[in-house]
């Protein structure tokens, strides 16, 4: 979804429009979706480990909450922007609306580069973004999570001041927090597990077993590893991964033909998730170039890293074998290589289908802290599997007859049923 | 991946009705059922023309791949290797969690049936043709009506891994070991199936549940061993394979009762508590137990909710005479007369030709399982909920009347089982001076006991007791499991006065009776043979407990039982030929 070297924002409105010329929305909905309905930008001050003062600049948008209260997390990145979280806030809009959670769209993000920040400047931090904010989200408006740099631990300081601030326990202010401290069970598993139910529903649509299909993955972080398990546990075999080299400042290709195991794999894996090129040769393995993950022989590529992989120029070295892609990081295919692909007939699961288990189990997470009750592992799963196993055919049965890329069919439906929310409200 | 169609998370579907999740097998119980099931597809008209229409009720199976996967991701495999108690294994099984790939497939389920649901074991060795495991394994039913998706998907989820947790309890360790597959890897599978029946305020239950065999262990009366037999139950099915107090007939003269002396004691020998689901309130939450969802009524609570019209017939003290159905005040007799003498369902003609048409499937004897539902001004249904073979010896054995009572016999039965000729040197008997029949509790572990100690030793023995082995009710026997009794090779039912004549009648007890071969000499008090316990007593002891006690005979004793004249002996080769 974000497009790196162009405004995300513009992209975001661009894909957008197409869509709702495709559903004949009226004019005033168009403009009401093609902004969010809130911004919110401020400064955050913190008093620095040496004692100065520092001034950050914080944003919160809240694209639409038509639906249910605003979803989305808090990004601590140095190059942040309100443009990229005003595209950002649009397609959790998107993605909430596409697996059918009551939420809207939302996102934040702190202009801060973490690296150079002390555990203590960043809780000043976290705790200063929610006292400019506190009332303007909570569980019944808007609900922040972790992101880019941020984990649980930002998650409980923001979620301590605003139960500071609010004179109350509040667990659903916030979501992905960790478990024992109001976080769910199966957030860790969500994301890569959601990538695989829709993996498994559009294999069964391509009449292959699992066990006929070998993959080929992009990354080695959280989503890649549990969707790797789960592709193994319903038959299939990875039989490439690719990992980002800290040291050598660039990206790794890892080939096992019979299989890569991803548990020998994350024993010689550090903490940013680069595995050990020597350690992984010495237990097999090839070693390969960074982009040679999309060059395997496989039925099923899962770029699960960054934006931007899969392009207009290295589409084409993509093998014929090649059935399905699905994106479990946001915006790894460009719109040249949607083009590339859909000519040569490969079923694409857009990102915002795909990895939209994180969000689903957020939400499993919010209504968990809600209610101040919490379920079993079987219980979140479960219901993730239901819930993502629905979207993916919804948006399967329409683009099957309306002729329509699967990204673009899941477009249509999220677009139409927030629209259709925000006319029964009667906004528009 | 597996032998069923996929689950496609349909389950009360016109064309399908049994499906698969997760790959590995099947195991025996599903299998059959899946062979019922085509059976059924195949000439389910033909049966029909019987009388009433049979179906396979809706199933889905779970493959035995998802308990090694459920093992293996929750790293329960250290709790087999120890040893660990059933409570233990249950509550870990309890907390683990289901395999993220498979978990949709059983929360789907749950959010499809609102009606109860059967949660029963299929393992490769259980069922499996002359693997008699029926009974060793947990089954348990849950009610399936929580009006909240998560409600029913938990208490699913809960009765799934009892029932796996199962695989490894104490009592199924020992049978695997006692049945030579010690060490052996169970493959197990897991059938989830609606349960016939009909709802009555709290309880739902069938109306009718029965177990009919084409061959007949027991032929009383005039009987013959080939013309089968079928025992009849109102309610769950549990009564019948638990070995409690139902009806037996045989299809050829279904007017025909069991040999009661008197009115007042058939009132008294036939079924007055029936099992139920139930349906009402949540009970406690203990899901560690098989019977959390169940209840058991009396008749007069079944009276009540209309399932006695079909079934029962009423006991006038006045005349001591029992008349069909319920025109009169008095005891309810569940002797099915309605539909066994009055005919007024083809009940019988339908098992008969039911029991025909699998007997041709399978290429041998068979036991099937079935429930019936009996709703008023809708068509009855017929669910066949097992189909399995029976293994029936045809070695060629003849003991003569006048063998039974010649110098040398120390057991002699003209009610006997099985067919075939062994010897065997241990004695296990249940001292006839030392008997009480409120000690039979005590008694069953006694012999867990010495039995275990046979079985250390690799020996077989002959075992002697008092009542029906394996009664549910222990005032009526000793109420062992089989795998508390499984180094006998020859068992003996002795009966003293006062206790019940009538032979044994627990279905799966005498499914493993049979299947093992293993002789059953039974011995009424009055019968003019016996047991020499002079000769018993007067052999080296070996160990004794209270009750109860081991001797080895000094020369080994041959056990022979001619299975068509039903007659058996025990006897000492050096003084009898």
């Amino acid at each position: 979804m974000a497009i790196r070297g162009v405004n995300a924002f513009d992209v975001a409105q661009a894909q957008f429009d197409k869509v709702a010329a495709m559903l004949d929305l009226d004019p005033a909905t168009r403009e009401l979706l093609r902004q969010p309905m809130r911004e919110y930008s401020f400064a955050v001050p913190v008093r620095m480990d040496d004692g100065a003062v520092r001034i950050f600049r914080g944003f919160r948008v809240q694209h639409n909450d038509a639906r249910g209260p605003a979803k989305g997390g808090i990004r601590f990145h140095p190059q942040e922007t309100l443009d990229t979280v005003r595209a950002l806030a649009m397609w959790m809009t998107w993605k909430c609306a596409v697996v059918d959670i009551p939420l809207g769209g939302g996102k934040g993000g702190v202009i801060c580069d973490p690296h150079h920040l002390s555990e203590r400047e960043q809780e000043g931090i976290c705790r200063g973004w929610v006292r400019q904010l506190a009332r303007n989200v909570g569980p019944v408006s808007d609900v922040p999570a972790p992101d880019v740099m941020t984990s649980g631990k930002h998650m409980l300081w923001m979620l301590d001041e605003f139960e500071a601030i609010h004179g109350g326990h509040y667990p659903g202010f916030i979501t992905g927090k960790p478990v024992g401290a109001g976080g769910s069970q199966g957030r860790t598993e969500a994301t890569g597990y959601g990538v695989v139910y829709t993996i498994r529903e559009a294999l069964k649509q391509l009449g292959l077993r699992p066990d006929q299909t070998r993959a080929s993955v992009q990354g080695f972080g959280n989503v890649a590893q549990y969707a790797i398990r789960l592709y193994r546990e319903i038959g299939g075999t990875v039989t490439c991964v690719s990992s980002w080299d800290n040291e050598a400042q660039q990206a790794v290709s890892f080939r096992k033909g019979e299989g890569i195991d991803p548990d020998e794999l994350v024993g010689v894996t550090d903490r940013f998730g680069g595995i050990d090129q020597a350690k992984a040769r010495d237990l097999g393995y090839e070693i390969l170039p960074g982009d040679a993950w999309l060059e395997q022989p496989v039925e099923i590529l899962i770029p699960s890293a960054l934006e931007n992989q899969l392009d207009g120029d290295n589409a084409p070295r993509v093998k014929p074998t090649v059935k399905l892609i699905a994106e479990g990081a946001n915006g790894p295919t460009t719109p040249d290589a949607d083009k590339v692909f859909a000519e040569r007939g490969i079923l694409l699961i857009p990102d915002f289908l795909a990895n939209a288990g994180g969000v689903t189990c957020s939400y499993y997470e919010q209504v968990q802290s809600n209610m101040n009750m919490y379920w079993p592992k079987d219980e979140v799963l479960g219901r993730l599997d239901l819930t993502m196993t629905a979207a993916y055919h919804a948006v399967a049965e329409l683009a099957q007859r309306r002729k329509l890329a699967l990204r673009d069919a899941a477009y249509v439906i999220s677009i139409s049923r927030v629209a259709q929310a925000c006319h029964e409200r009667g906004w528009v | 991946m597996g032998a069923l169609p996929r689950f496609a998370r349909r389950f009360f579907d016109e064309q399908e009705r049994l499906f698969q999740i997760g790959g590995g097998s099947i195991g025996g119980k599903a299998a059959g059922l899946a062979r019922g099931s085509a059976l059924v597809a195949r000439r389910g008209e033909e049966i029909a023309a019987a009388g009433l229409a049979v179906d396979v009720p809706s199933l889905v199976v779970l493959g035995s791949d998802f308990f090694d996967r459920f093992v293996e991701s929750n790293g329960l495999e250290p709790l087999l290797e120890e040893g660990a108690s059933d409570r233990r294994i249950a509550e870990a099984f309890h907390r683990a969690t289901i395999p993220g790939d498979l978990v949709g497939d059983l929360r789907s389920l749950a959010e499809l049936v609102r009606q109860p649901l059967a949660v029963r074991s299929s393992s490769r060795l259980e069922d499996a043709l002359g693997e008699p495991f029926a009974g060793v394994y947990r089954t348990k039913m849950i009610p399936g009506n929580a009006p909240d998706a998560g409600a029913r998907f938990a208490a699913l989820l809960e009765a799934v891994k009892f029932v796996w947790a199962s695989t490894w309890f104490a009592g199924a360790r020992a049978y695997l070991a006692a049945t030579g597959h010690r060490g052996e890897r169970e493959q197990m599978a897991v059938i989830v199936q609606e349960v016939v029946g009909r709802r009555h305020g709290d309880r739902f239950y069938p109306d009718v549940s029965g177990v009919a065999r084409s061959w007949n262990f027991y032929p009383t009366g005039g009987a013959r061993p080939e013309e089968g037999v079928i025992a009849l139950a109102l309610g769950l099915g549990k009564t019948i394979v638990d070995g409690g107090v139902c009806w037996s007939l045989s299809p050829a003269r279904p007017r025909l009762a069991p040999p009661f002396a008197s009115a007042r004691e058939r009132v008294d020998g036939t079924q007055s508590r029936f099992w139920a689901v139930w349906v009402g309130p949540p009970p406690p939450h203990d899901p560690m137990t098989e019977v959390e969802f169940l209840v058991e009524a009396g008749l007069a609570e079944a009276e009540a909710d209309g399932a006695l019209d079909a079934i029962a017939s009423t006991y006038d003290p006045a005349s001591d005479r029992i008349w069909p159905g319920l025109g009169r005040q008095g005891p309810r007799v569940i002797d099915f007369a309605p539909i066994l003498v009055d005919r007024s369902l083809p009940l019988v003609p339908t098992v008969t030709a039911l029991l025909a048409a699998c007997e041709e499937e399978l290429g041998g004897p068979v036991e099937i399982e079935f429930a019936l539902s009996l709703p008023p001004r809708r068509p009855s249904r017929f669910g066949l909920l097992q189909m399995r073979p029976l293994l029936v010896s045809a070695e060629r054995v003849e003991v003569g009347e006048r063998q039974l009572v010649e110098p040398g016999v120390v057991v002699a039965s003209v009610e006997a089982l099985g067919n075939g000729r062994r010897e065997l040197r241990d004695v296990v008997f249940v001292d006839p001076e030392r008997f009480e029949a409120r000690a039979t509790r005590a008694i069953a572990l006694e012999i867990e006991t010495l039995n275990r100690g046979l079985l250390e030793a690799g020996r077989d023995c002959l075992l002697i007791g008092f009542g029906r082995w394996g009664s549910a009710d222990p005032w009526l026997g000793i109420p062992v499991r089989w795998d508390q009794i499984s180094s006998a090779r020859v068992l003996v039912e002795a009966a003293l006065p006062g206790m019940s004549p009538e032979p044994s009648q627990g279905s799966h007890f005498f499914h493993n009776l049979s299947s093992f071969g293993v002789f059953y000499l039974n011995v009424p008090a009055a019968d003019r043979a016996g047991v020499d316990w002079e000769y018993l007593r007067a052999q080296p002891e070996i160990a004794a407990t209270e009750h109860v006690r081991h001797v080895r005979a000094a020369r080994p004793l041959a056990a022979e039982v001619d299975g068509r004249a039903r007659r058996g002996r025990v006897y000492r080769r050096e003084v009898s030929s």
